[in-house]
């Protein structure tokens, strides 16, 4: 028994020498590095959540992609040929995203990657479509390190928070005049980022926070928080916050019988933030990207085709997706339907028409897009309206 | 009145209201709990169906608020009966552990339904009540929370004279107390099984309704926290204790809401599960149980279903590992390559649950917990400390060993379930630790730009290194595993899992062995985690959560419990399951669900057998 014993340990040990080497020196035969088909579909990859918990997201993307891709092909598609788009479900977690990047590096069909939606499972991704020479276009990725970490392959056209934060701070001290201001922030990256950049910018400017409540993202209940809230007595509160979590401060802010103005920023300005919060979110300002019922053409014409095909208003993720469909449309016109082509037409592209920023052009050094537009809004009437500088009567 | 002592009473109301929720929640799991032995997971999907049927009746059909309560109690009991006698009666008589992977099977299959009925979006929720509040004093409350408290009361009086007074109810508690006497005096324990589901999904599901007309929203991932929180309000009370679930969650509504008041509701899970463990060891059998009564029946151990496991000769294992190193050279996919690569992974975490959870019979919900700290432990060493991977890797297997070990030891004193939702809550704090702990883990932003695994100098970042780093990763600690459970180590576990009241007769230090048994799992856990994050290349809070957790405790009771080869089964199964799926697209868990029900239902005692 024994010998029998330690005959089997040396075994093992030698099944994992004899695999060592091999793992360092030997490569087995990689399928051939194909190119692209230059015939049928031009296929896109998308990875992001279509089940668990963020599904939501996914829900949305889906419909904007839908929709671009409609008017793409409905005018011929790209050089005659057609552009699709597979979309894989990752339920945005890690373990997934990692799969599916491999899966889409591995198929030569697919010449550009979209998504994954949170940063964990985005930036487990990007060193896979980095090393396969496949460009990710994370169009939801705010976090600040997500075009840093990844490398020249890692694009997106996502505001980050080092442009959106300090413009919200001028938002809320210069054009509406606050003072003290109470601070709710979703305690996840981007929620972090943007409170780190806007109290700073806020001192500067000459205001004052009086709370700093975070949460996370799955909280419901803000009753507690809203107490401590209104004893600072403050004369506006800063949503840093989701379009669902934004409606439910906002609510709980009235129920508790707050009054103080509420100002968010773009993240709220979802048709589900009105149509959760009510009569609650009525005045809201918010400091806005993209806002369906602004007047500018490229905006109401998505809108009309948004409500004809789902009979619902694009929210922000529907309109980015929608948006980002036409910049790729845009570089694989500039560079060719293949993945080298598209990774060396994106810095080229000068000023190509977009729903949210009205024209993108891209920093080459960041890989975002330069002076990105903000909108100032109120929450009107269930609606978000652009604001016509009179100040609502608190 | 003074302002303190004004918050303070807002504070309370607000504790009050939740606080009656996670009661209800807690009742029902305390119901089937007694008459079933079982942790029903699929309990918060329950809970969810009952908000979404309160929803369809207020907003779409316009029905008065007192009908809308009649349809959700109908149609949540309808459906608590259906679950027991898909996820309890065919498997009364296997392995207790079975039903529970039934359960959370039959709740993947209830999530996605729903999801895929009602779409993912959160739906509004209008509150048909007046907003008014009234002020007494100074304090103020809303309608809301006077309905919630008056269903709450109604429905602990009910429920009392109900297993008072009725026929039904002396049958439930009878069975509740001894099933086997109940049955030889005559009553029928599977109508009392189902009696005791219907109840509990009525009461699951009334609290749903109350939740969402309380939050005004409804979306199809509410289940998952409201089960975790109605189980933690339950072992607060005292598992199948009634009242005392009542209480705890009463007291854990109330501690989460002063929790938020002090420090921020970033903070309100940790206080929860903090305060938890804290009673627990204090009071091992929860707060309201009686000194004397039984220690509560063990998960596993005796309960393990005397079955024959299919066992492999040495040489047929050799054999399987020879293949699965050659595969590389046969089939070059890489997608198929990341997949086993993930398998392979996880396969290691499922042996260290095994370990733990199938020889020591301590079930371990807090795996995720010792992944994280193996990832933060080796990234912040190669990054800050600019150690090489190789060393850094060790040194994480170690540092989550010690750690691991360290924050399980409170729990020691537990047995069976407790251990259980203490591992899971010790899961938890690892998770809110490294959120708030902005210096050394930079918080919710993660680390970034992760070196990649090296071996011996050489940078392993192609598909087949990956895989084969992370399957000579994995056949190491399965043999370091397997040495163990040879040696005399391994069957002094396996007499704690057995009958840890004789093993300590016999001179064996309980919390000695205990100790081991966590430590050389969170080893195994920790490289594994460690290697993880580095393939990743980023880690934050949300790399492993605690689904991570059931997950791969589900691959464990899948494969069959302690068996190692089984823990490897299992994880390559739930890893390619998933994958294999992926052309239903929305479909897919609801067939991952479906899959793992028949499974459970045709091999009870996992697909190779326990041991």
């Amino acid at each position: 028994m024994k010998i029998r014993h330690f005959t089997q340990y040396k075994l093992f040990a030698l099944l994992a020498v004899i695999a060592t080497v091999l793992a360092a020196c030997i490569t087995p035969a990689q399928p051939g590095a194909q190119s692209a088909p230059t015939t049928g579909p031009i296929l896109i990859g998308v990875s992001g959540p279509l089940t668990g918990t963020m599904a939501q997201y996914g829900a949305q993307w889906k419909k904007g992609f839908d929709l671009a891709l409609e008017e793409i092909n409905g005018a011929g598609g790209i050089n005659g040929r057609k552009l699709e788009y597979t979309f894989e479900d990752s339920q945005s977690d890690p373990k997934q995203s990692v799969v599916i990047a491999q899966k889409f590096v591995a198929d030569p069909n697919i010449v550009v990657e979209l998504g994954d939606f949170s940063s964990s499972a985005s930036m487990a991704a990007s060193q896979i479509y980095q090393r396969g020479g496949l460009v990710q276009f994370g169009f939801t990725n705010s976090h600040p390190d997500f075009t840093k970490a990844g490398g020249d392959y890692t694009w997106s056209n996502s505001v980050t928070q080092l442009q959106a934060s300090p413009a919200l701070a001028d938002f809320a001290i210069t054009t509406l005049g606050l003072k003290k201001l109470a601070v709710f922030q979703i305690n996840n990256d981007w929620g972090k980022a943007t409170n780190d950049l806007f109290t700073p910018r806020v001192k500067e400017l000459g205001g004052e926070i009086v709370a700093n409540e975070s949460y996370l993202a799955d909280e419901k209940d803000f009753r507690s928080a809203l107490t401590t809230v209104s004893d600072a007595k403050p004369d506006g509160i800063i949503l840093i916050s989701y379009q669902a979590d934004g409606a439910l401060i906002a609510q709980q802010a009235q129920e508790a019988g707050i009054k103080a103005m509420l100002v968010g920023s773009a993240s709220l300005q979802s048709p589900d933030f009105t149509s959760l919060g009510g009569k609650a979110v009525e005045g809201t300002m918010i400091l806005g990207e993209f806002m369906p019922s602004d007047p500018r053409p490229e905006v109401q014409a998505l809108v009309e085709k948004f409500k004809t095909k789902y009979n619902e208003e694009p929210d922000l993720f529907a309109a980015l997706a929608y948006d980002t469909i036409n910049l790729i449309a845009a570089a694989i016109k500039e560079g060719g339907a293949t993945r080298q082509g598209i990774h060396d037409a994106l810095p080229k592209l000068k000023d190509v028409p977009s729903v949210i920023y009205g024209k993108v052009t891209f920093d080459p050094t960041t890989r975002r897009v330069q002076n990105p537009r903000f909108e100032n809004l109120i929450v009107k009437d269930g609606q978000f309206v652009p604001w016509d500088g009179t100040k609502p009567a608190q | 009145m003074p302002h303190f002592l004004r918050t303070f009473f807002d504070q309370t109301i607000n504790g009050l209201v939740i606080g009656n929720i996670y009661a209800l929640t807690a009742v029902g799991l305390a119901l089937i709990f007694g008459v079933g032995n079982l942790i029903n997971f699929a309990h918060g999907s329950v809970y969810m169906i009952g908000a979404y049927v309160g929803w369809v009746c207020v907003t779409q059909l316009h029905m008065p608020l007192v009908a809308t309560f009649g349809v959700v109690a109908v149609i949540c009991g309808l459906l608590g009966m259906g679950i027991e006698r898909i996820g309890l009666r065919r498997l009364q008589n296997s392995a207790r552990i079975a039903p529970l992977l039934a359960t959370i099977g039959i709740s993947f299959v209830l999530d996605q339904l729903v999801q895929i009925i009602f779409s993912p979006n959160p739906q509004s929720f209008p509150n048909p009540l007046p907003t008014t509040r009234l002020q007494i004093g100074g304090v103020s409350i809303g309608m809301t929370d006077l309905l919630i408290a008056a269903i709450g009361i109604g429905i602990g009086i009910i429920l009392f004279l109900f297993l008072r007074y009725t026929k039904i109810g002396w049958a439930l508690r009878a069975t509740a107390q001894d099933r086997d006497a109940a049955q030889q005096m005559g009553v029928d324990v599977n109508r009392v099984n189902q009696a005791a589901f219907a109840l509990a999904a009525i009461l699951g599901g009334i609290a749903g309704m109350l939740i969402g007309l309380y939050f005004n929203t409804v979306y199809p991932t509410m289940s998952f926290q409201a089960g975790l929180k109605g189980f933690a309000a339950n072992l607060l009370g005292g598992l199948g204790n009634i009242p005392g679930s009542i209480i705890g969650g009463l007291v854990l509504g109330l501690v989460e809401s002063y929790g938020v008041a002090l420090f921020g509701a970033t903070y309100r899970n940790l206080f929860a599960f903090v305060i938890l463990i804290a009673v627990l060891v204090i009071r091992p059998n929860g707060l309201f149980s009686r000194k004397r009564q039984a220690p509560p029946e063990p998960l596993t151990g005796t309960f393990i279903a005397n079955n024959k496991p299919i066992t492999l000769p040495v040489w047929g294992v050799i054999a399987l590992a020879v293949i699965a190193l050659l595969l590389p050279f046969f089939v070059g996919d890489p997608y198929f390559l990341q997949i086993l690569t993930n398998a392979w992974l996880l396969g290691m975490v499922a042996l260290s649950v095994t370990l733990v959870t199938g020889t020591a019979g301590q079930t371990s919900l807090g795996q995720a917990g010792f992944l994280a700290i193996g990832a933060y432990a080796s990234a912040l060493l190669t990054l800050r400390l600019h150690w090489p991977f190789e060393l850094a890797l060790l040194a994480a297997g170690l540092i989550t060993a010690i750690l691991g070990t360290l924050l399980v030891l409170p729990a020691f004193r537990l047995r069976a379930h407790y251990v259980a939702i203490a591992t899971l809550g010790i899961g938890e704090i690892v998770n809110q630790v490294i959120l708030n702990w902005n210096g050394l883990t930079n918080g919710v932003m993660g680390l970034t730009n992760l070196p990649p695994p090296t071996f011996l100098g050489v940078v392993a970042v192609l598909p087949h290194q990956i895989y084969w780093y992370s399957l000579i990763l994995l056949l190491l600690g399965a043999l370091f595993q397997w040495q163990l459970l040879r040696s005399p180590l391994g069957r002094t576990w396996r007499a704690i899992r057995e009958d840890d009241i004789a093993a300590q007769a016999y001179g064996i230090n309980l919390n000695r062995y205990k100790a081991l048994a966590f430590a050389a799992s969170a080893f195994i856990a920790g490289i594994s985690g460690a290697f993880t994050g580095h393939m990743y290349t980023y880690i934050n809070h949300e790399t492993f959560t605690n689904t991570t957790s059931i997950l791969v405790l589900t691959m464990v009771i899948l494969g069959g419990m302690g068996n190692m080869l089984g823990a490897v089964v299992g994880a390559v199964a739930l890893t390619v399951l998933p994958e294999l799926f992926r052309g239903m697209a929305d479909y897919r868990y609801l067939f991952y669900g479906l899959a793992l029900i028949m499974m459970i239902r045709y091999r009870p005692q996992g697909l190779l057998g326990s041991i």
